[in-house]
């Protein structure tokens, strides 16, 4: 190895170094977790904010996670818990249709400032 | 202020700019608290008569302003009523009928007088608040210093008041999401702005529970008891933070209605957005294209 490829290594090393930075500096995307029932939104939730979300229906519970960026059904009394069996997702859907329920993870910005 | 501040901004020397935002907005505390020994606001509720500094001063003549714009559903001498129902101090209590309208007595802001810089409180234990006001005051008066800096993008949050200045450094608006009272549910919408100030006030930022009822912190002047008006939240958006601050509060008081009456009959240069207890969501017009939301609204015209 000589000099030259140590300095071009160097400078990836630096690059990366930077890159990460960066990247790590970043908020963790703008995407949303949309929960719904018949298509009625229930709430919608960031997806970089952990928190458990209990959704009762007259068909039964079904009980969201969001957790370090993704979105699990930890637990629900429907018959066949296609939905729990699912597991965590980051992108796309969890549908428990004997509740008519949809968690959705969608690219809705998240607001820079939140009035209260 | 008891409550925290963010300041986001992009200018020539933003780190100069900061600085000189958050030393001009932590001198306005130190002037306007009501609970602070030193402060100017003090010493006059303490005294009855008080030189104040041309900020103080400032600050409550524009109170004084929306006290009269809003026939006194806005009131900034409420202090001697919030204290009965342990508001400021977080000693939560219900008081007697007869203690609420002794303290009433003593909010009438038409007895001060004001000779050049010399306030007197023209009743005697009279005691102003000017909490209802003064974070919109501080961002309203920091965009105009940032202007001055020549800072040509900012948002100032204080304590959940927001108020903008410019686009986002990208060249887009401004998000605001605005709070759904229904704390475990999620916004009731979001506003696409530019160079505007955002304030929500609502009972449910801050109450207390007594033998299953709840008693939330904004006071009805007319009678001295929280203000029961169907409202959950209200939301003021507009060019100026001091006006938002004072119109949030008083149109949470004034109730559906009224405010939407006030609105029609102002034409002041503000919208809003109405959450009712049943869970109505109503907005002026003037934002119909830059809000967003996942529920049902309605658009209120003039």
């Amino acid at each position: 190895m000589n000099k030259r490829d140590f300095i071009a290594i160097g400078a990836v090393l630096i690059l990366s170094a930077i890159g990460f930075l960066f990247f790590a500096f970043q908020p963790k995307g703008g995407a949303s977790v949309k929960i719904s029932i018949n298509s009625d939104v229930q709430g919608t939730y960031p997806l970089n904010e952990n928190r458990t979300i209990n959704i009762k229906t007259d068909g039964g519970f079904n009980t969201v996670v969001i957790k370090d960026g993704s979105v699990f059904i930890k637990d629900a009394d429907c018959p066949d818990k296609y939905c729990v069996k699912q597991g965590k997702i980051n992108s796309g859907s969890i549908i428990c249709l004997p509740h008519r329920m949809t968690v959705e993870i969608t690219d809705q910005q998240q607001p820079d400032a939140v009035a209260r | 202020m008891d409550t925290y501040m963010s300041l986001t901004l992009n200018g020539n020397n933003p780190e100069n700019s900061i600085k000189k935002a958050e030393a001009f907005i932590k001198k306005l505390d130190r002037l306007l608290s009501a609970h602070d020994k030193s402060s100017e606001i003090f010493k006059l509720n303490n005294s009855g008569r008080k030189s104040l500094s041309p900020d103080s001063l400032s600050v409550l003549k524009s109170a004084l302003k929306y006290y009269r714009l809003t026939d006194g559903a806005f009131n900034p001498a409420m202090l001697p009523v919030t204290t009965l129902w342990g508001f400021p101090d977080k000693k939560y209590r219900v008081p007697d009928s007869s203690e609420v309208l002794k303290a009433l007595k003593l909010a009438k802001p038409e007895e001060i007088k004001i000779n050049g810089s010399t306030v007197k409180l023209g009743v005697i234990d009279m005691k102003l608040d000017l909490g209802g006001i003064a974070k919109g005051y501080a961002s309203q008066k920091t965009i105009e210093l940032l202007k001055k800096e020549k800072v040509d993008s900012a948002l100032i949050n204080l304590g959940g008041n927001i108020q903008t200045l410019g686009k986002k450094p990208d060249g887009s608006l401004w998000t605001v999401a605005v709070e759904n009272p229904n704390k475990n549910s999620s916004y009731l919408g979001q506003l696409k702005i530019s160079d505007k100030a955002v304030i929500t006030s609502g009972g449910y930022e801050r109450y207390f529970k007594k033998n299953g009822k709840t008693y939330h912190h904004i006071i009805d002047p007319e009678n001295g008891y929280p203000a029961v008006s169907g409202l959950k939240s209200v939301t003021i958006i507009s060019d100026n933070g001091i006006q938002a601050d004072a119109l949030s509060t008083a149109l949470f008081v004034m109730g559906r209605e009224k405010a939407v009456e006030f609105w029609k009959t102002s034409k002041s240069g503000f919208d809003f957005i109405l959450y009712t207890d049943n869970g109505k969501l109503l907005i002026s017009e003037g934002i119909e294209n830059s809000f967003y939301s996942d529920l049902d609204y309605e658009v209120i015209n003039e």
